[in-house]
């Protein structure tokens, strides 16, 4: 690494930025401040395994760089990676002909054991699911439904950071919520049976 | 090595550029541009809508007993409001490109897009606006029906009660007028109410509400003048 860990973590995002366009080599900061929660991100919204999730990544952030002087500064500079990860994600995922086939890739652990729906996505409450099991269903569930649920309850994002993200008014990502909240629990019902715990 | 180094590695392999600031700038100021340039022709265009309206006596064919609708339609000012339908589709458009466009939803888009364009276009009306423009397309563009031919449309309807022309003679117990067709009409007016700018001299244009009671004929309930007072209704 060129710059190192100490150096990056002195500096905040905007910092990051700032030094970035005067030294490429201080884009890495950013890279590797954010590597790890964005790849979760893209794996929970695609179930792509890490390696290829790493490869979008990358793409991801060559865009990122591409367009470091447009950054709208008036977002978090999460949101706005956020934005850019989630629309190289939808992109490959648009692309690739194994979508929605590859669930091999263990997700969170996700209680299903009282039906409320915030617990449903509480990985707190200590009591794990069968493995894949929260994965499937959110792989069976619409992509607007799924993207709105891992950016509340897993990635725990704000409605107005969702918005942000999804280039949604804030009313629509409630609305979007709810139904999908909906949606799972009624996907969970149904498979919740078919289950050997 | 690190992810991070493999990036800054290719960035530096494949010369990726950035894409420059002005370009963000440029884009922003453009869409802006449209967006404003839209509502603003928007409301032009329903100033004209207004001049129309006002000018034909449009509201005056809730009265109508009969062929009302197609009468309606005739009337309607068609290319106005396609072109108003039009501006306000590109103006929500363009604002979805924006960098906070998505912030609203669409409905509110085209309410705040609406409300800015009736503004712009009232202010425009009152200020005369609208007949400039209406009048500049009617000497512009020769297939363009104007507005003074839809109320000639309007008030050549003597089966329903309204009439149009000017005076050949008067005298205290009729009026002769002969109407934009040519046709000689003898009108009794003795219990009509007549609008204080009308003079009723020969020569002069009025439009008439009233009952046809025969074929050359016409009981008189309103007469005005065939233009209305100076100002936007002009």
């Amino acid at each position: 690494m060129l710059i190192s860990s100490e150096k990056c973590r002195e500096l905040t995002d905007a910092g990051i930025v700032q030094k970035s366009l005067e030294e490429l080599d201080y884009f890495s900061c950013l890279y590797d401040r954010y590597e790890e929660k964005m790849l979760s991100y893209i794996m929970r919204l695609s179930s792509l395994s890490r390696f290829e999730a790493e490869d979008i990544l990358q793409e991801a952030f060559i865009k990122v760089w591409k367009n470091l002087k447009g950054i709208d500064t008036t977002l978090p500079l999460s949101s706005w990676l956020y934005r850019l990860v989630h629309n190289e994600t939808i992109s490959h995922l648009r692309k690739s002909k194994s979508y929605g086939k590859n669930n091999t890739i263990e997700f969170e652990k996700i209680s299903l054991a009282d039906e409320t729906e915030d617990q449903l996505f509480d990985e707190s409450n200590g009591k794990n699911d069968p493995v894949g099991f929260s994965n499937a269903i959110l792989n069976k569930m619409a992509l607007k439904y799924r993207e709105v649920l891992v950016l509340k309850f897993l990635e725990k994002l704000s409605y107005e950071e969702i918005s942000d993200v999804l280039k949604i008014p804030e009313g629509t990502v409630a609305v979007r919520i709810n139904r999908a909240k909906q949606a799972f629990k009624k996907l969970a019902s149904n498979d919740i049976s078919k289950v050997t715990f | 090595m690190k992810n991070s180094d493999k990036l800054i590695q290719r960035l530096r392999e494949e010369k990726v550029e950035q894409v420059p600031a002005w370009k963000f700038k440029f884009s922003s100021g453009l869409i802006l541009l449209v967006f404003l340039a839209a509502v603003l022709f928007g409301g032009l265009a329903f100033s004209v809508i207004l001049y129309s309206l006002r000018e034909t006596g449009f509201w005056a064919l809730e009265h109508l007993e009969h062929s009302g609708w197609e009468m309606v339609l005739s009337v309607l000012p068609f290319i106005w409001l396609i072109l108003i339908l039009v501006f306000l589709v590109i103006a929500i458009y363009s604002i979805q490109f924006s960098k906070k466009g998505y912030k609203l939803a669409l409905g509110r888009w085209v309410m705040y897009s609406v409300a800015l364009s009736v503004v712009i276009g009232t202010i425009f009306y009152l200020g005369g606006g609208g007949q400039w423009l209406e009048k500049t397309f009617e000497t512009r563009l020769s297939f363009y029906e104007s507005v003074q031919d839809k109320k000639a449309k309007m008030w050549m309807q003597p089966k329903e009660g309204f009439l149009a022309g000017s005076l050949q003679e008067t005298n205290p117990d009729y009026l002769i007028l002969k109407d934009f067709e040519g046709k000689e009409w003898k009108l009794y007016y003795e219990k009509a109410f007549i609008a204080p700018v009308v003079n009723l001299e020969v020569g002069e244009k009025v439009k008439l509400n009233g009952e046809m009671i025969s074929d050359s004929e016409f009981q008189v309930t309103d007469i005005k003048p065939w233009q209305g007072r100076k100002g936007p209704r002009n």
